[in-house]
């Protein structure tokens, strides 16, 4: 379908896809099976300067948006999910820098971020506050021109591999959401460790870890925002990433998609190819129309946020609630389609499927995406 | 220091169609492609520009009006600029004639430093060009470079890999250096290049702006040699043989087959 995205973001999309198809492709199935942090990729992304499409001109980024930043996610995970979310987690981690830091911390991190010197990564979830983000137990306790922060993080993505972290604490208990803020922590601090690194089902090549602050002295230049604003700092930056988490089950329906279609044409059984039977083609269709609505659903979201829009929570949830579902029934009809071979580790789509369930479950599971949405049209009607 | 690489617009082996009434290669934009071990000469270019800062990469090919798309590939990796010989007076030009053109025009674009190219076309394969444009120009050429090490201003080495062994020349510049194609492998490109090639036109030269050019030696009837006719190759199915215990002579085998290909 004809999307009419910009000559440039057409380039960043090319680009994005030789990388995915050239580089990412040759050690998908090495790096999931042997969970290996992608740092060559980044480093060709930072070489080739996609990692720094989000990033605003004046930091030297390459000025671009949401959409900028799904378009990478997309190539990358129709190939491999577990690079894509190793890229898309700085994103995440760079947002509430670039939506609230200081022009000190925005000239300090975002561009040796958008030049690939820095990973990046964002801290909120604790063992006990998923979804239910205001009951973190993190603290930050002030002490003269320090925060001490004591608790810990739980399956934070590229724990252990970022170098900066954006991490959520209490500084004021009895404010609830009101008593939450968001600190910039470098990995080098004392009193920061990295945990237990989870040995996960899919995207196995990102890295997911639990964060320990044991009396991490961080300097109040380090606040990010307003003291009690963080909880507002991670919705606002959610909002402007659960499209990359839509962009990455588009790129993972995408390439199981192109898998299935590709072994339905060679596959031969009962003297003819597995593509000519009308149970197989309704599968095939059926793939390719979703694939397609949660495409447009995704470029239409990203276009409304990179335009300015002021609300656009109950978007932002469909389109990822939207794209992982249909990642989640595309892959599953890729395995089914492929059979056995489906089924093994030969081919890529059993990776894939497996990769797709993340996707309906991080950055908000979508029980609570949907939450949201219907907490916004019930406002609107 | 000025740096010029000649780069061929040559046809995707894969999709190459012939001409037999002209006993020409047909030239679809779609399905040319920058020749491999030109690239390989550019990406070189690329290295001494990664470290000395005022270099200046120009990258000359000869071609009909098609091959443009195909050039801007060459500024998405960071070449400065491109340019493109291109004149209908051109067309059927053997090696010797292409040499005379292309050296022609290098007069014309100023005086380089260091002009590379790649050691053979993919459609030709002569491997004469790059020293019949040297000749012309009267400058030193070294055939068949794996390596190229800036030693100072106006002086390099070359590395030529022979099977194990590696011949080490020191020339002084201007000179001209054919690479071996798979030397080195051309770089990715980068965003900020991609944009600049949006908007880029190569400088197309014709004849008619090359100086004092003998319009007797170029085209199909100033060229030396002439394409007789194609012969399409067939290959015959590769048989294999399987042997369930690997024996003395079967690894003596091997480790020849290993030598040979390295």
């Amino acid at each position: 379908m004809e999307y009419f995205l910009s000559e440039e973001q057409k380039i960043i999309k090319k680009l994005a896809k030789r990388i995915s198809d050239e580089y990412v492709s040759k050690v998908a199935i090495k790096y999931d099976k042997e969970g290996i942090f992608p740092r060559d990729i980044l480093d060709l992304l930072a070489y080739t300067e996609l990692t720094g499409v989000y990033i605003p001109k004046e930091y030297g980024g390459f000025g671009g948006g949401v959409m900028e930043m799904c378009l990478v996610v997309e190539e990358l995970s129709r190939n491999c999910a577990g690079v894509a979310v190793s890229y898309a987690a700085t994103a995440l981690g760079a947002y509430p820098i670039i939506l609230y830091g200081k022009e000190e911390q925005k000239k300090k991190y975002l561009p040796k971020i958008a030049k690939g010197e820095l990973i990046a990564a964002f801290a909120l979830t604790e063992a006990d506050a998923g979804s239910d983000v205001s009951s973190i137990k993190t603290t930050a306790e002030k002490k003269g021109d320090y925060y001490i922060l004591n608790g810990s993080k739980h399956w934070i993505t590229n724990g252990g591999e970022a170098d900066v972290y954006v991490v959520f604490a209490v500084t004021d208990k009895s404010k609830g959401p009101r008593g939450i803020s968001a600190f910039i922590v470098e990995k080098e601090y004392e009193g920061f460790y990295c945990g237990k690194k989870e040995d996960k089902m899919g995207i196995r090549a990102s890295s997911t870890t639990e964060l320990i602050f044991e009396d991490c002295k961080v300097h109040k230049e380090n606040l990010l925002g307003r003291e009690g604003t963080g909880f507002i700092v991670a919705m606002k930056t959610f909002d402007r990433t659960r499209p990359g988490v839509a962009a990455m089950a588009v790129g993972i329906a995408q390439g199981a998609y192109e898998h299935a279609i590709r072994y339905a044409k060679e596959r031969v059984q009962f003297g003819q190819p597995l593509s000519s039977f009308q149970a197989i083609q309704h599968m095939l269709a059926d793939m390719y129309i979703n694939i397609e609505a949660a495409r447009a659903m995704l470029y239409s979201t990203c276009r409304m946020i990179d335009s300015g829009a002021k609300d656009f929570s109950k978007e932002s949830s469909a389109c990822k609630v939207f794209a992982s579902d249909v990642a989640m029934k595309v892959t599953t009809d890729a395995v089914q389609i492929m059979g056995g071979n489906g089924y093994v580790k030969d081919y890529p789509v059993e990776k894939m499927m497996r990769d797709a369930k993340v996707t309906q479950i991080f950055e908000g599971a979508n029980q609570i995406q949907r939450n949201i949405i219907a907490s916004e049209i019930i406002k609107e009607y | 220091m000025k740096i010029l690489v000649c780069i061929k617009q040559v046809v995707n082996p894969e999709k190459v169609e012939y001409n037999p009434e002209t006993r020409t290669i047909k030239r679809n934009a779609q399905h040319l492609m920058n020749n491999p071990a030109d690239l390989s000469a550019l990406e070189f270019a690329l290295r001494i520009k990664d470290v000395y800062k005022d270099v200046h990469i120009t990258t000359l090919s000869m071609g009909p009006s098609e091959c443009e798309s195909k050039i801007k590939e060459l500024i998405e990796v960071g070449c400065d600029s491109c340019v493109l010989l291109s004149d209908k007076r051109l067309a059927g030009s053997d090696a010797y004639s292409t040499a005379y053109a292309l050296a022609k025009a290098i007069e014309k674009l100023g005086n380089f430093d260091l002009i590379l190219c790649g050691e053979s076309s993919l459609d030709g394969e002569t491997s004469i060009v790059p020293p019949q444009i040297a000749e012309y120009l009267n400058i030193p050429h070294i055939a068949f470079a794996s390596n190229i090490k800036v030693l100072e201003l106006q002086r390099i080495e070359v590395e030529r890999k022979v099977k194990n062994t590696v011949f080490k020349f020191e020339v002084n510049l201007p000179a001209l250096i054919s690479v071996k194609k798979e030397s080195s492998y051309l770089r990715l490109p980068k965003l900020s290049f991609m944009i600049k090639a949006l908007s880029y036109t190569p400088q197309v030269l014709s004849l008619d702006d090359l100086e004092n050019f003998d319009f007797s030696k170029v085209g199909a009837e100033g060229s030396k040699t002439s394409v007789d006719r194609f012969v399409e190759q067939c290959f015959e199915d590769v048989k294999c043989e399987i042997y369930e215990e690997i024996e003395d002579a079967q690894i003596e085998c091997i480790a020849d087959l290993v030598t040979r290909f390295l």
